[in-house]
């Protein structure tokens, strides 16, 4: 068979090349000359991935002692004299929207192999793509922490690297959240995208987040020397060259460029402004991650959809008589009877008939998508962030099996160990924000839903009676947030008509026994 | 072409077309591999129809998961397991694939990420089906309405990357039978078994204008190359080291036991 250009040969030239980098073949050693001893510069280095670059005075003493710094330094080079490297976690980095999790194909590399800038490690899959990740630094593999056919998360450790000094402070600056900032930076919004795009036109090679960073310390980063590979610009070069000319002050937000999903960025605490008297003035940067990050992106897309609220007071005199009488009746120690489980079970009898409540809305097609089970969210507050893992298929649960599985959730909700399963396929959403205080509240949506429900502390409030006296009665504010593109207010209010009807008369519910 | 168009093609990245009618998908597989490995250059590989049925599962997928091991024994039907990732189809002469496989910067905007290349991906096949259907890109799948007819898969490498989609022109029942409703289905699939969820591309366009209208859309982003070759033969670079491989008769019993076994225990 004839090909018009030949580049059968170009190929076979490129194949041996190309083997050469999916072998697991050890790269040339560095020469020696290249290795350059750990200096002590002590403002820039930073042990672990962990310790915050706040330097304080007595941080700094610390670190300048030679003893301090050799126990963590860590070199694998037996014919080295001096200790060279840091242990560096590498993780699996945001790869995509949405994707919590890849299966680790296979690895480039092995234990004890020399690694280059940019060399391909290992093959990770997900979702439909297979895809190479690279390495963030010149080192050498330490410890290899997953084998081909796991699973693992994103922010996971993938292997751990010895990482020589001279990238150190790439390492200090760009450890495993600077790694997932930079990926998701450029999967997360177009806006993003665009960002690099355009930046990519400037002339200096570097990251967006490096960009970024010498935006708001309003340096142009096409004066700054890269070290990196092609004369890349890296964060450690951005900094040195501020050091040099003596900026010592907190970047200011930029206001030049209006993005409209301005991402924190990962701050180092700028080492060279610790106070001498021990104080703190400085204002301190928390980089939002994990929960707190989602929560940018779902309230970000949120704000972006028509709520109206629908208020409503509802009166649990019959619930709270009916929580009294689950808990005197129960055996079961395990098992402690709060007012949600019955406010979740009744809230699926009303979503069976008013089921445009337990939909979703798909922009694109203008199609609402009805619900077939009620997987009903409970907004929980943790140390982690705010999380809403769901509760499936109410409508076949019991009271006392919604009971126990809203405290399998909270539990793992405590602990950080929440499946994507748990959090993903919600159709409706509870938030007891009065188990911590307010009498209302007003709820974002958790989209792709189309209503949310926010429930405020029952109060002991004095109300009329049929008979004209007034009594003690316990009174719950709830405020129903919807997407006013698929309801109106008079079908949220038949709505929670319906549901208050079952809470103020919980006898009703064995009509609809099955 | 005309001047105008010529002029408007400098400046656009040089996109070379393949085209081939009835190549084993095996071939086609090799051949874009290869492609991605060892060339530096963009590719459309267009392949109309494929010569016999055959089953193409992702990089990871098991046959005890996706197949109906022992109808696929009994009727010889070949199993390859491709270098992408992603699901497990049945592709035969009905099945129209279009690969593109381009340098991480070869689109403008579009970074080397699953999502920004599907995302582009849709925005081309846009122009295609504009007016026909009500197609647009639903999760990872290409549908007319909320039925789909064209599915996708890719590799990422550190300077490349693979965009492959097979799509329904036209496909038998009775084929998807060797298939097993695979574990993770998109969401909106709902629960609709393979008859209600897919729909032909026939019932929309005939091969002809989707190709022509295919190769249309991405002269408007890249300045195309056609290059002629055989249909048949896929020149093969004997040092190049496949991912893609043809699953053995071996391999395809080894996973009968389990298939089995989780048969026995459904039965209690």
């Amino acid at each position: 068979m004839t090909w018009r250009r030949s580049w059968q040969n170009q190929a076979w030239n490129y194949g041996r090349r190309g083997l050469r980098a999916y072998g697991a073949r050890r790269a040339p050693p560095l020469p020696l000359e290249q290795k350059t001893p750990a200096l002590l510069s002590s403002a820039r280095m930073i042990l672990s991935r962990n310790a915050f670059a706040s330097v304080s005075s007595a941080k700094f003493f610390e670190l300048t002692n030679p003893y301090f710094t050799k126990k963590c330094y860590f070199s694998s080079d037996a014919w080295v004299d001096l200790p060279v490297g840091v242990i560096v976690e590498v993780p699996l980095a945001q790869t995509g929207e949405g994707i919590a999790e890849c299966e680790l194909l296979k690895w480039f590399v092995q234990e004890g192999d020399e690694i280059q800038e940019f060399q391909p490690l290992c093959e990770v899959q997900s979702d439909k793509a297979t895809m190479e990740i690279t390495s963030r630094y010149n080192g050498r593999v330490s410890e290899i922490l997953h084998h081909p056919g796991e699973i693992v998360k994103v922010g996971e450790t993938l292997l751990k690297m010895v990482v020589e000094e001279s990238s150190t402070p790439t390492m200090s600056a760009d450890d495993k959240d600077n790694i997932t900032f930079v990926k998701s930076d450029i999967c997360d919004s177009s806006h993003e995208i665009l960002l690099s795009n355009k930046d990519n036109i400037g002339g200096a090679l570097s990251t967006p987040a490096v960009r970024n960073l010498a935006k708001q310390y309003g340096v142009n980063i096409n004066d700054i020397h890269g070290t990196g590979k092609d004369g890349r610009v890296l964060k450690e070069d951005v900094l040195k060259y501020i050091t040099t000319k003596g900026i010592f002050r907190e970047p200011s937000a930029s206001s030049q460029e209006t993005l409209v999903e301005q991402l924190p960025i990962k701050e180092e605490k700028s080492s060279y402004t610790f106070s001498v008297d021990g104080w703190h003035y400085e204002d301190s940067t928390v980089s939002l991650r994990g929960f707190q990050r989602s929560m940018v992106k779902s309230m970000t897309m949120a704000a972006k959809v028509p709520h109206f609220h629908y208020l409503e007071e509802i009166n649990c005199d019959a619930l709270v008589e009916l929580k009294a009488a689950f808990q005197s009746e129960n055996s079961d120690p395990q098992i402690k009877h709060t007012y949600l489980p019955f406010l979740i079970k009744s809230l699926s009898m009303a979503l069976s008939k008013h089921p445009s409540m337990n939909s979703s809305f798909n922009e694109e097609s203008h199609e609402v998508i009805l619900k077939g089970c009620h997987n009903i969210g409970v907004a929980m507050a943790t140390p982690y962030g705010l999380v809403v893992p769901n509760i499936k298929k109410v409508q076949s649960l019991s009271i006392l099996e919604v009971t126990k599985e809203l405290s399998r959730l909270q539990q793992l909700a405590i602990n950080n160990k929440l499946s994507t399963e748990d959090i993903s396929g919600g159709t409706i959403t509870l938030s007891n924000i009065g188990a911590i205080g307010g009498k209302f509240g007003s709820p974002l949506l958790n989209l792709p839903e189309v209503a949310i429900i926010a429930m405020g502390r029952i109060q002991k409030l004095p109300r009329f009676a049929d008979d004209g006296n007034v009594y003690p009665a316990s009174i719950l504010n709830v405020n129903i947030g919807a997407d006013h593109r698929v309801v109106d207010g008079a079908t949220v209010a038949r709505f929670c008509n319906e549901w208050k009807l079952l809470i103020e008369k919980p006898e009703l519910l064995l009509l609809h026994m099955r | 072409m005309s001047t105008i168009s010529q002029a408007r093609s400098i400046g656009l990245p040089l996109m070379n077309i393949v085209r081939f009618k009835g190549a084993p998908i095996l071939h086609q597989l090799y051949l874009e591999e290869q492609l991605l490995r060892t060339s530096s250059e963009n590719w459309c590989v267009i392949n109309d129809g494929t010569n016999i049925p055959t089953i193409v599962m992702g990089i990871s997928g098991k046959p005890s998961e996706l197949l109906e091991v022992r109808s696929v024994l009994q009727d010889q039907v070949p199993v390859v397991r491709r270098f992408s990732g992603g699901g497990t189809v049945i592709v035969d002469h009905g099945t129209l694939f279009v690969t593109f496989i381009c340098n991480k910067n070869a689109v403008p905007g579009v970074q080397p990420y699953p999502q920004p290349i599907m995302s582009w991906s849709s925005t081309l096949y846009n122009e295609v089906f504009q007016g026909i259907g009500h197609f647009h890109l639903r999760e990872n799948d290409y549908v007319f309405g909320n039925r789909k007819f064209g599915g996708n898969a890719q590799s990422i490498t550190k300077n490349r990357w693979v965009h492959h989609t097979s799509f329904l022109w036209d496909y038998e029942a009775r084929n998807m039978a060797y298939l097993k409703l695979p574990m993770r289905t998109p969401k909106y699939r709902l629960a609709r078994d393979h008859e209600e969820f897919v729909c032909r591309m026939k019932d929309f366009l005939s091969r002809e204008a989707f190709i022509d209208r295919t190769l249309k859309a991405v002269g408007t982003q890249f300045s195309v190359r056609p290059i002629q070759s055989e249909a048949s033969s896929v020149p093969h670079d004997a040092t190049f080291q496949h991912s893609t491989t043809m699953l053995t008769k071996q391999e395809l019993e080894a996973a009968l036991p389990s298939q089995s076994e989780t048969y026995e225990l459904q039965r209690f």
